[in-house]
């Protein structure tokens, strides 16, 4: 075995130069002479296979009365069923309309504070003033869901901050985790919180790329700051904005179901139950397995199209898109 | 004359924008700063003044009886050594692999480069989702094993490209010649290629440190035994599951060489947010060096390849 496969190292080298069409001799004879490379893409290629692959493979089960036992495909085919149970079941619209509003409401927060704390950044004349805000608004990205959900049931507790702010402008306090309507408030601010410093990388990144002769030719014909910041800086954003626009859009059905879990309550769950929460609770914690994995197909397939929508819509408005 | 009064008339409008700027980012320091300087300020104060709620930013009743009573508590010591040990475990994984996924790539002649490309590029757009995943790691029984955490994750398609496109802009005359002295691709990729890209092995690994620091939600679905828990898990444990009663009994059992009084003047409070401190001072102090290489590594990865 091993003498043979020696040999055709040997040719391995001319065939591959000469190869316009190859013949099974030359493909072995290339995997040969590639063999390192081979065994080197190899672990990769098994863990995206079986952690990102299988996962897909598992998708299945929702199109079925799974059992453990039976697996993927001894178990029994019910076509939409579980599909059906989901939609008829009144959890559905209370979940899917929760996600909606959220997703939404956080859109429109999320998304346009990094652009216009970008451009602010940017107008700032001292360097290194610059930088130290940069780097503090940068700081609470790295903080995890777990630590901002403990900050946040401190400051949302009687004695906590917010109630600190309150009793100040004379205010009674307010159990905010335990008041649906101050649900979606708590958890876009503290999105905000975390998010916007970090979220303005990327839009001082294109800016940085803008000619600064731009600028200087605008001054020589007295265009004022806003006028630059209008007619340039804008401008040079947009693709970079509305790429951020279309994910932001695909994003809008897949809210952050982890953070919802730490701060919702049983006093909130009217408003804060997204598609994701419950997913978890009733196919983690409640093993049902296929009619989760349905919601989850369901889920995905809305933010797929979610997503090629907004890319078409922005190929006809703008010459952006993601693909 | 017109002209030059327009151009006064600009600077006064320059200046009150510079200065309402200014006033915006000094009201964001504080935004940012405020809520994390109070939880530490709560976390040094005793009981009484955490319950009449007057703590700002300073503490106030100094003390540290907060930290010693986690500092007591073995499963913070062991899940603060699990959370060490899975962050450097991943850091090392994700460095590893997704180097060597993506040293191939860089190489034109290589077979496998489309197949490759595209079987990373598909998993950018679809995946199977949480249940899926779950039911998956059941099955391979990766229950309880510290590797389904680390593992899993570790090769992903956007890291593996920026990785290429980073190598890629290695000279190859460097390799080239390594090949002509016989040397075989993994002494090219961990001689010469590696040891050119510190920024990149530094900016990911970092990503990979903090990011399994952060991890709590795969420890909470795929570790049934406490014992693994990371650092995450203990403080929901101690968020959600520990109240005041708990807090007195599992000093008095786990710990045991607390004496009464001290339990009774502790403020769960306290203990709550001294729990979120410890856990994110490591953050904390990877932070300055950390700073330097992120923005970099973003926009590494904003360069198409």
């Amino acid at each position: 075995m091993k003498s043979s496969l020696t040999s055709k190292t040997l040719s391995a080298g001319t065939n591959v130069r000469a190869g316009a069409t190859r013949t099974g001799k030359d493909w072995k004879s290339l995997i040969w002479k590639q063999r390192w490379l081979l065994l080197m893409a190899l672990p990769g290629f098994l863990i995206v296979l079986v952690f990102n692959y299988f996962p897909m493979y598992g998708v299945l089960i929702a199109f079925e009365d799974y059992s453990v036992k039976k697996g993927v495909l001894g178990s029994e085919w019910v076509g939409l069923k579980n599909f059906m149970d989901f939609f008829h079941n009144p959890m559905a619209t209370r979940t899917i309309k929760n996600t909606v509003i959220l997703g939404v409401y956080n859109l429109l927060w999320s998304f346009p504070i990094p652009i216009v704390l970008a451009l602010l950044f940017n107008e700032l004349k001292g360097r290194r003033f610059k930088k130290t805000v940069q780097t503090i608004s940068y700081f609470p990205y790295f903080l995890s869901t777990m630590i901002v959900a403990g900050m946040l049931m401190q400051f949302c507790s009687r004695e906590g901050l917010f109630n600190q702010i309150l009793g100040f402008l004379g205010k009674k306090p307010i159990l905010f985790l335990q008041e649906p309507k101050w649900f979606r408030t708590i958890f876009i601010g503290s999105g905000v919180w975390t998010g916007a410093g970090y979220g303005t990388i990327l839009y001082l990144a294109a800016i940085s790329n803008i000619d600064p002769n731009l600028y200087d030719v605008a001054s020589i014909d007295g265009a004022s700051r806003f006028q630059k910041i209008r007619h340039i800086t804008m401008p040079a954003l947009t693709p970079t904005i509305t790429i951020m626009l279309i994910m932001a859009i695909g994003g809008i059905m897949g809210s952050d179901f982890q953070k919802v879990i730490l701060l919702q309550t049983p006093q909130t769950y009217s408003i804060s139950d997204v598609i994701g929460s419950y997913t978890y609770r009733e196919g983690i914690l409640g093993a049902r397995f296929e009619y989760t994995t349905a919601i989850g197909l369901f889920q995905s397939l809305v933010g797929f199209i979610l997503i090629v929508a907004a890319n078409k819509v922005s190929q006809k408005v703008s010459d952006n898109s993601l693909w | 004359m017109e002209n030059s009064k327009n151009k006064v008339k600009s600077g006064i409008g320059d200046t009150i924008f510079d200065v309402f700027n200014v006033v915006l980012m000094i009201l964001l320091i504080i935004v940012v700063l405020y809520p994390i300087l109070n939880v530490i300020a709560i976390s040094l104060s005793n009981a009484e003044h955490v319950a009449r709620a007057d703590i700002q930013i300073f503490p106030k009743g100094f003390n540290m009886d907060a930290y010693q009573y986690i500092l007591k508590d073995e499963q913070v010591w062991r899940g603060y050594a699990n959370s060490i040990l899975y962050a450097l475990a991943s850091a090392v994984c994700t460095l590893l692999f997704t180097s060597m996924t993506a040293y191939p790539l860089t190489r034109r002649d290589f077979i496998g480069k489309k197949f490759l490309t595209v079987f990373l590029t598909i998993t950018m757009f679809f995946g199977g989702g949480m249940i899926p995943t779950y039911l998956l790691m059941m099955k391979m029984n990766l229950i309880n094993n510290p590797l389904v955490i680390i593992i899993p994750g570790c090769v992903s398609a956007y890291n593996v490209f920026v990785f290429r496109t980073f190598f890629r802009n290695i000279p190859e005359e460097l390799g080239e010649s390594a090949k002509i002295d016989g040397a075989n691709e993994f002494t090219i990729l961990f001689r010469i290629i590696l040891p050119t890209s510190k920024a990149l092995l530094a900016t990911f690994g970092l990503f990979a440190i903090v990011g399994m620091w952060n991890n709590w939600f795969g420890p909470m679905i795929y570790f049934k035994n406490p014992n693994l828990y990371p650092v995450q898990n203990i403080l929901r444990e101690y968020l959600y599951v520990i109240d005041t009663a708990n807090l007195q009994q599992r000093a008095g059992s786990g710990v045991g060489n607390f004496n009464p009084t001290f339990i009774q003047q502790i403020s769960p409070k306290g203990v709550r947010m001294a729990i979120v401190v410890v856990t994110m001072f490591p953050i904390m102090c990877i932070y300055p060096f950390f700073q330097k290489y992120f923005t970099k590594g973003m926009l590494v990865g904003s360069v198409k390849g």
